[in-house]
């Protein structure tokens, strides 16, 4: 996404508007966060005090160090999800070896232990990502899982001690009255930072973020750079780390794994480019601390429960609206364009008014004949070698994994009802790959996954209410929504200008507060027998949905591989701006990839709801991050453009399967944990990138 | 959903929107400033106590003593903190609290009672002593309901487990204390475990994983944090017969206990597996009234009665031989005896049936459905 970059104005010579331009996105934030201070104190009681200043500077504190982190490892083009799971490590480890007896703490020695611990993940994080070439998405993936087990093994509840010292240190005043703690450290961060920006380091880090091949051409040390960022990241989750550990007093082995997504979400509201080489921690840290305020705007406004997640979706949108309020906005682009349009059209000159000639060139070409005579069409090997080296390694895993249950629980491989449970637990997982996969391929992605699942189960049970006869038009009632929500994601995402991963939490938001509001908490009706029976009986060895599958999976390869819309896909993933210049219609389709998305999603939906028998709140929630790993896993790219849908399907298989195995044993959660990250690294060690050149 | 549930709604919503623009300020000012920071309230048994406290604030014995603002802090914890700080400082007498975390909100909590508020934690627990908490004693679940399932095996037999959320205080006492009973009995062998989030959604894939690899002939028993309703489903899609189903240790849910009733029970909106079904079960519960129940003393703290610390709420235990149907589901029958709901009225099989306190007369099945109180 150049485009920006390319419509900015060319340099105005006066340093001081090229200043503002340059830092519009971290500007524009801290405009946002004063405003809503402003609105705060004007509608409480009180005027603001020092107290609640000091206060708030302490509650955004850990997700503002946190998101300095990932601000840093986006800017070189990464993407990082282990963090809030480093954010809970360091906590356990701190809680865990604090002794409460001993009479004081130091705090340099806890804090860079912290630090230690984060900068010992990233480097882990970094080895992989730089020296071994894997994707990040995945290798932080699989950090996020393991660290979640040794976190547990650690501490398996909340508890243990942390020394009040921290406490009294980190959220204290640094000058009384005047200057809250929190604050000074944020402010040394960012004063590190600033330092780094201004060494080569520092221009590397954006070079590489920029363009990776080029940096290389002209010497940068891309590795280097890459291991770098991680670990400087790590450092800053640990310190977070630190931080929540001095505000708590305590240790909770989940205390940082709900931080994850509002990070992106700070870090975009801060004027940052996902994909890297664009904004700062400036930003970013004003984001972290927007996000945190509307918890005291839905307070002072008295947002009743039901509407408070739509309250914050909204927020949310605004502020990033805000943020690209400019001439040079995808928005001002579009109404530009808009009007470009219906001048074109008044004066009768738009393509589609003008007469229709072919204008090509006649050449002679050769027929469909001859060219098979010309040239015989390579082997299958050949032609698809791209595709089968990044799908293949998901389906090795998967044998393997088939393999050790064997040996490890016996009856599988010969037993039939191991397999028709693998391909119906595989279905919904399958589905969604579909529409995630489209929207990654598109270099974009949906988080508003599940609660459209949400809400999508649970309006189809309150319509059908086991009435076979009601799914005739419940179904279609519940694609059509789901249509609607794909829409506003797409319009949002390609006429607004905002980032896919905003716009998309926000609708996740917005359509959790439709569900509860829907359902008043409880939601009523439950599946069809029709349903029940499609997800659940027995024709043979074989569960309907199997059968519903193989079609599915045969129109997903042809919808992506076969059809101008597939094409178009991949042409928008590889390139936006060629995608543009050749004359595909990229607004037209990343619409209708997200209504692809929340299609499948809803389908996914009304399948659970036969699956359980019942719609259930929340029911989406566990397919969020899975429904991203079976993308990724299967060779697809993140930053789009590359992937097969059999690819995908092969890493809902094989993750699939894995669970089985893991499920038929006793071991501990923890140990569970650790094992599925491994495997997952070590399933898409395979997919290594190949040396730059 | 019938029609009058239809109007019912909309008339909720519609009262909500009025409650949304708030109360004029002079109206408020003579009640009591109390507020209510759930955590997550995308689950069914959030939502479900969210609605009991609606409901008790709407009662005539509080609603003109209560002036109740309900937020939501989400599964961040940090939020929650910082959530807590702002009640307090824009005049809260009191706060109400499912916490997130039993020892993250320590340091602002006691910053809360240091100001004069009381802060009640429902559910779940707050560790600094400055708390009132209002919960079951997890650990004795976990026990009783071992202990029940040990007895039905007669000691010897396989079993699977289904736990909670890992990493929680209530998940690691209740598995802990039915690990201690189970450890005691050297044949008793739990030959799959896996973690089911308390959601029976969740605990229907665990086990279509585990039982890929296993039969239910090859199972004895189950225990089950939430499932037992599921996991009595897929015994019956599998094949058994009602008699044939394993006896399970489980949660409270309304289609769990219906189907705990003898087999051709007479039962209004029932239908297969929601029905009747003779399961052999013990049906234990978090029970969702203890938000209302906090509610309620908090209003008593405030108004200077002497509270205890800590609540230890009874441990709402069901079994065959106690199990009853309510007709309405009015307090005072509750109060008779019964204890599940009849599907006509109860939609929901997953929606949980310990509804019913001593303690709460103000509040019923209408205020677990809807958040309307009784009379």
């Amino acid at each position: 996404m150049s485009s920006a970059a390319i419509s900015s104005p060319v340099s105005t010579g006066f340093g001081l508007r090229r200043a503002l331009t340059r830092h519009r996105g971290a500007l524009i934030a801290a405009i946002v966060l004063a405003t809503l201070l402003f609105i705060v104190d004007w509608i409480s009681a009180g005027p603001l005090t020092y107290f609640d200043v000091s206060f708030l500077s302490s509650g955004g504190a850990t997700s503002a160090l946190a998101a300095v982190g990932q601000t840093i490892v986006i800017l070189s083009g990464g993407f990082d999800l282990s963090a809030g799971a480093v954010i809970s490590l360091v906590n356990v480890v701190l809680a865990s070896s604090m002794d409460p007896m001993a009479p004081g703490a130091s705090i340099l020695l806890w804090t860079a232990v912290g630090i230690g611990v984060g900068m010992a993940v990233g480097a882990f994080n970094g080895f992989f990502i730089a020296v071994l070439r894997m994707q990040p998405i995945v290798v932080t993936l699989s950090t996020m899982f393991i660290l979640q087990g040794v976190t547990l093994l650690v501490m398996d509840k909340p508890g243990g001690f942390v020394s009040p010292d921290l406490g009294t240190f980190y959220l204290g005043d640094a000058i009384t009255g005047w200057l809250p703690m929190p604050l000074v450290v944020i402010g040394v961060v960012l004063l590190a930072w600033f330092w780094l920006k201004g060494t080569r380091f520092g221009t590397a880090l954006y070079a590489v973020g920029s363009d990776p091949d080029s940096a290389a051409a002209v010497g940068i040390n891309v590795v280097l750079v890459r291991f770098a960022v991680y670990v400087i990241a790590g450092g800053c989750y640990g310190l977070a780390g630190v931080f929540i550990s001095a505000q708590t007093g305590s240790g909770d082995p989940l205390v940082g794994n709900p931080l994850l997504l509002s990070m992106f979400a700070a870090v975009v509201v801060g004027g940052t480019r996902l994909g890297g080489g664009q904004g700062g921690p400036v930003g970013t840290v004003f984001g972290a601390y927007i996000l945190m305020m509307v918890v005291n705007i839905l307070l002072v406004l008295n947002v009743s429960a039901y509407y408070s997640t739509i309250a914050e979706g909204t927020i949310l949108v605004l502020a990033a609206l805000a943020g690209s309020l400019s001439h040079a906005s995808v928005l001002a682009v579009q109404l530009r364009a808009a009007r470009a349009r219906i001048a074109a059209w008044r004066a009768g000159i738009l393509p589609s008014q003008i007469e229709a000639i072919d204008r090509r060139l006649k050449i002679a070409g050769p027929t469909q004949n001859q060219r098979g005579l010309a040239s015989p069409r390579p082997a299958f090997r050949l032609r698809n070698a791209e595709t089968l080296r990044y799908a293949l390694p998901a389906y090795v895993c998967l044998l393997i994994i088939v393999i050790v249950t064997q040996v490890w629980l016996g009856r599988t491989i010969l037993n039939p009802g191991y397999w028709n449970s693998l391909l119906v637990l595989s279905s919904f997982l399958a589905v969604l790959a579909l529409g995630q996969g489209t929207v990654i391929l598109t270099g974009g992605l949906d988080l508003s996954v599940p609660w459209t699942i949400g809400i999508s189960g649970i309006i189809l049970a309150g319509m059908v209410n086991g009435s076979d006869a009601a799914l005739l038009y419940a179904l279609p009632v519940v694609l059509v929504m789901a249509c609607a929500i794909g829409f506003a994601n797409g319009f949002g995402i390609a006429y607004l200008g905002i980032s896919p991963i905003v716009m998309t939490l926000a609708t996740n938001g917005i359509l959790q507060g439709f569900a509860l509001i829907y359902s008043q908490g409880t939601p009523a009706g439950f599946s069809s027998p029709m349903l029940r029976w499609f997800m659940t009986a027995k024709l043979g060895f074989v569960t309907p949905i199997v059968l519903l599958m193989v079609v599915f999976v045969a129109g997903a390869v042809l919808l992506l591989g076969r059809t101008p819309f597939g094409r178009r896909v991949y042409g928008i993933g590889n390139g936006l701006r060629a995608a543009r210049l050749s004359g595909i219609g990229v607004e037209r389709t990343l619409i209708l990839v997200y209504m692809l998305s929340a299609v499948c999603a809803a389908v996914v939906g009304i399948m659970l709801t036969g699956f359980s028998g019942q719609a259930s709140l929340g029911m989406g929630d566990d397919y969020l991050l899975p429904s991203i790993a079976v993308v990724v896993v299967g060779g697809a790219l993140i930053t789009g453009g590359r992937g097969h849908y059999l690819g995908m399907l092969g890493g809902v298989l094989l993750l699939t399967a894995l669970q089985m195995l893991l499920a038929g044993t006793t071991l501990p959660y923890a140990t569970r944990a650790i094992l599925y990250g491994l495997v997952v690294l070590g399933a898409v060690m395979a997919l290594r990138e190949r040396r730059l050149q | 959903m019938g029609i009058g549930l239809k109007v019912r709604r909309l008339a909720l919503l519609a009262g909500m929107a009025v409650c949304a623009l708030g109360l004029s300020a002079a109206e408020a000012a003579e009640k009591h400033k109390i507020f209510l920071s759930m955590s997550y309230i995308g689950n069914d048994w959030q939502a479900e106590a969210a609605n009991m406290i609606k409901a008790m604030a709407a009662h005539k014995s509080l609603a003109d003593k209560v002036d109740l603002q309900v937020q939501v802090a989400g599964p961040n914890a940090q939020r929650q903190i910082q959530q807590i700080n702002a009640m307090v400082q824009s005049g809260a007498e009191a706060i109400v609290v499912y916490p997130i975390s039993p020892t993250a909100l320590n340091q602002v909590v006691k910053n809360a009672c240091d100001k004069g508020v009381k802060v009640f934690a429902y559910d779940a627990e707050i560790t600094e002593p400055c708390a009132y908490n209002v919960h079951i004693d997890q650990l004795e679940a976990g026990r009783v309901t071992a202990e029940w399932l040990v007895k039905k095996l007669n000691g010897k037999g396989n079993i699977i487990a289904i736990t909670g959320v890992p990493g929680t205080s209530v998940d690691d006492q209740r598995t802990k204390a039915a690990k201690e009973v189970f450890a005691k009995y050297p044949e008793i062998k739990i030959v799959g475990e896996a973690v089911g989030m308390w959601s029976q959604a969740v605990a229907r894939t665990e086990l279509s994983k585990i039982l890929a690899t296993r039969n239910w002939n090859d199972i004895n028993g189950l225990w089950m944090q939430v499932g037992c309703f599921t996991a009595n489903s897929m015994q019956l899609e599998a094949g058994k017969k009602a008699s044939e189903l394993l006896p399970c240790a489980g949660e409270g849910s309304n289609g769990g206990r219906i189907q705990m009733l003898p087999e051709g029970t007479d039962v209004e909106g029932a239908a297969p597996p929601y029905a009747p079904a003779g399961a052999q079960r013990i049906s234990y519960a978090s029970p969702p009234y203890s938000g209302a129940l906090a509610l309620k003393l908090a209003v008593e703290a405030i108004e200077g009665k002497d509270v205890p610390k800590t609540t230890i709420l009874p441990l709402p235990l069901v079994t065959n031989e106690t199990i009853k149907l309510c007709d309405e589901g009015t307090w005072a029958e509750m109060k008779a005896g019964c204890n599940v709901f009849k599907p006509s009225l109860v939609s929901n099989p997953g929606w949980f049936a310990s509804i019913f306190s001593d303690q709460t007369p103000e509040i019923g099945l209408n205020a677990a459905l809807v958040g309307q109180p009784e009379n």
